[in-house]
Order: C-alpha cells, then sequence, then structure tokens
C-alpha cells in the first residue's frame, strides 16, 4: 500500500473515532452549574492526528467531524460554534507545537487547546447574540477546561505511547521524526 | 511534565478564580437589581429583580418563557433543541447571564431601577 492511501485510512479512523467520542460526551451530561460544558473527549484524537499527520490533515479531521456530528446529533446551528472553538483550538495548538515543540508536552497543549476552544466558541456566541456580558461565563468555563484539558492531555499522551509501540504510525512520515 | 508546566497551569487556575472573584467583588452594589432581556443586542424588556414575574418571549426561532422569583431570575421552559438556557442555573447577581444561542436571547442582572 502507497503511503497516500494509507494516510487516507488513518485519517478516516480519526474521523469515525472522533465521532465516536463526540457521541459518547453527548451521552454523559457534567453535573455541574455551567451550561454548555463538555469534556472535550474528540480532542483526544485532534492531539493524536497533530501529533501524527500534522496541522493540515488534522483540519480536515476537525471540520469533518464538526459537521457530521452536527448534523446527526446535535442541531444544524451547534456546528458555527463548534467550528468557532474546534478551529481556534487547533490554531493555538498548532502554533504551540511548532514553535515550543520540544520544550512542551502534550498536557499543556491539550490544556491551552481546551481554554481556546472555549474561548473561540464564547467569541462567536458573543457576535451571534451580540452582546459584550459572556466574560463572567468564560471565566467558568475556563476554569473547567483546565482539569479537562489535562485529563484529555494525559489520555493523549498515554494513548501516543501506546500507539508508538505499535507500527501503525510506521508507514507515516511522522512529523517529530523530521 | 516538567516543574515550570505545572507552575504555569497553576498560574492559569489562578487567574480564573481572581477574575471570577474580581468579577463578582466589582460588580458588588447595593442599589436595587433589574433583569434585562435583549435579543440579538435589542432590549426587548427591563424587570426589577425584587418583585416576582413571569413572562414568555415568543419570535419566529421560538419562546422561552422567563421566571423571576425570590430574587432570581430563570428561564423555566424553552422550545430550542438543546434547552441550555433552562438547565442554566438561576441568576442574581449583577452580571450573570442566561443565554438561549439558537434564540439569540441574552438574560442579564443589571444594575439599577428598571
Amino acid at each position: 500500500m502507497n503511503s497516500k492511501a494509507y494516510r487516507l485510512v488513518i485519517l478516516s479512523l480519526y474521523v469515525a473515532m472522533a465521532l465516536i467520542l463526540s457521541y459518547i460526551e453527548s451521552l454523559i451530561p457534567l453535573p455541574l452549574p455551567i451550561p454548555g460544558a463538555k469534556i472535550g473527549l474528540p480532542n483526544i484524537i485532534t492531539l493524536v492526528s497533530l501529533l501524527t499527520l500534522g496541522w493540515p490533515l488534522t483540519m480536515l479531521v476537525v471540520i469533518a467531524r464538526i459537521f457530521l456530528s452536527g448534523f446527526m446529533f446535535g442541531g444544524g446551528f451547534s456546528i458555527v460554534y463548534s467550528l468557532g472553538g474546534g478551529l481556534l483550538s487547533l490554531l493555538v495548538m498548532s502554533l504551540l507545537l511548532h514553535f515550543f515543540k520540544d520544550k512542551i508536552s502534550i498536557i499543556l497543549i491539550s490544556v491551552f487547546g481546551a481554554i481556546s476552544h472555549n474561548l473561540g466558541q464564547v467569541i462567536v456566541a458573543a457576535i451571534v447574540v451580540q452582546t459584550t456580558s459572556l466574560l463572567l461565563y468564560f471565566l467558568f468555563l475556563m476554569l473547567l477546561a483546565i482539569p479537562t484539558g489535562l485529563f484529555i492531555g494525559i489520555t493523549a499522551r498515554e494513548l501516543m505511547r501506546l500507539l508508538g509501540k505499535t507500527t501503525i504510525f510506521a508507514k507515516l512520515n511522522l512529523p517529530q521524526k523530521k | 511534565m516538567k516543574k515550570n508546566e505545572i507552575i504555569i497551569i497553576i498560574g492559569l487556575l489562578a487567574v480564573c478564580l481572581v477574575g471570577i472573584a474580581a468579577f463578582y467583588l466589582i460588580n458588588a452594589t447595593n442599589e436595587p437589581l433589574s433583569v434585562r432581556v435583549t435579543r440579538q443586542g435589542d432590549v426587548v424588556a427591563i424587570f426589577p429583580l425584587s418583585e416576582d414575574h413571569t413572562e414568555t418571549f415568543t419570535d419566529a426561532s421560538g419562546s422561552n418563557t422567563l421566571e423571576i422569583s425570590g430574587d432570581t431570575a430563570k428561564i423555566v421552559e424553552a422550545d430550542c433543541p438543546d434547552h441550555i438556557c433552562v438547565k442554566t442555573y438561576p441568576i442574581s447577581s449583577p452580571g450573570e447571564t442566561i443565554v438561549c444561542l439558537p434564540h439569540k436571547l441574552v438574560v442579564e442582572v443589571i444594575t439599577g431601577e428598571s
């Protein structure tokens, strides 16, 4: 199998797994007074994809996941907010990975990704409802994003460690091996 | 994870907590409070928080029922798909908000008479 086809297979697997995680996440309501807060399970896949495929293909994974899960589990309007959060989060994580590659752990990248995900969603929401009074809401979301980001980061690091032992990624040109 | 990363995370947590505390301290007041309902930036209605009141706001996108009782405001009913506004805890301090994204409705507690 040539590496282009192999990459496509991995890419589709990521989209499928992220979609399943989105679904599982929608089944787990967080018993918290912060409405709309989520654990961010699909971000595990985003992180793994970012580390193995690089940001251009990861953007495809994120966009595909958001559109598919938006049509399947959420209302159509939720896609706009998810896109705002997902893309800002991806941008921040890609930049961190690019500039501090050796100095930063996956866990910290995940925490910053979680915070910027909330920031992106709140910015889109503030534009849509035309209000500036969502700052308090964002601070509460950010407070929650730190522990969930830590959890997702640790999960992604362990997943990478285990996947690294397999030969799944051997045919990919891993960005970190350049 | 290195030591300075733990410090960064603790720093972020501190920023959040200080931000939330500062928000409540700055907005703390003895003045009478009101509840303002806005849709896409346009003020729809303002009610005093001290008087019990129930009203339904309806437009093309759907309806939300606001209930003010015992100095707190909350959305008791909505026909949006996610019901996030209904799940939001009742608000009572200035600056707190309830947002219904599908209906573009914002309910917030403000300082001052209506």
